[in-house]
């Protein structure tokens, strides 16, 4: 096979990838950001529970670590993503404490309404050790 | 305004930053966590006046260390405006060492975020 047919290979391969993602991105995405220190929130606990509306019951899908920028991949995913209510509960004191500091929020939980699960939904979170908000990102 | 109006050592605010305006007659409830039971038991109901306050939370006396609970029911306030909003309520949990000083605990609201801090 010559070199123009390798690339050509090559390039085909990729674009074929490309295409068709071994994994699909979250459709539901956060951010921890620590504007205290002016950084991202890395290292903190994120647990997602959906609602069950027949028996009022929190039912935990997922928890995981926020990475070095403060985001957490791989919440849920496409399939498992439907209309309902979710809350994300973030460790928020036991982040400020491994930081060595205390906080006045033992934890935060926000809890949000999905009508339509085709969409994206980002769930950010903007922490100091007395203040927070959250909004409906992109 | 009578004594026990102003004595509450435990004092909320909420702005409906969407349209400028203080939220009126929003309903919020304050709890304190029972540390045996893992249980949160109510303190108080109230709602918001016309300055978005809801004075006379807690009195001094009851206010004692511990982890409360200050839930807002926004989703109701923005079904009264005949709005859609992306949160059903609002829980603040927040953690009081000293019970001698005074809380603050705004909340500041539109239909797709808010924020909290700690004020005075």
């Amino acid at each position: 096979m010559n070199r123009l047919q390798l690339i050509k290979d090559h390039i085909l391969s990729r674009e074929r990838n490309m295409a068709m993602p071994a994994t699909q991105p979250s459709p539901l995405t956060t951010h921890v950001l620590n504007i205290a220190k002016g950084v991202p929130g890395a290292n903190m606990t994120i647990s997602l529970y959906r609602l069950d509306p027949v028996s009022s019951v929190w039912n935990e899908l997922t928890t995981r670590l926020t990475n070095d920028d403060g985001r957490c991949l791989c919440l849920i995913t496409k399939e498992t993503f439907i209309a309902g209510v979710y809350k994300m509960h973030f460790e928020t004191e036991k982040y400020w404490n491994a930081l060595g500091e205390i906080s006045f929020y033992p934890f935060v939980e926000v809890v949000f309404t999905v009508t339509d699960a085709s969409q994206k939904y980002h769930v950010p979170l903007l922490l100091s050790r007395f203040s927070y908000s959250t909004y409906r990102g992109s | 305004m009578g004594p026990l109006n102003n004595s509450s050592p435990l004092t909320t605010h909420v702005l409906n930053t969407g349209d400028g305006l203080p939220a009126v007659r929003m309903a919020i409830s304050l709890h304190r966590l029972d540390p045996q039971m893992t249980l949160w038991n109510l303190i108080t109901v109230g709602s918001t006046n016309e300055d978005g306050r809801c004075p006379g939370l807690i009195t001094s006396d009851a206010f004692t260390p511990g982890t409360y609970k200050m839930r807002f029911e926004t989703g109701q306030y923005w079904e009264s405006l005949e709005q859609g909003s992306f949160y059903p309520y609002v829980e603040i949990v927040f953690t009081i060492t000293d019970a001698d000083q005074k809380f603050h605990l705004p909340l500041l609201l539109s239909r797709y975020s808010y924020s909290t801090y700690r004020g005075s």
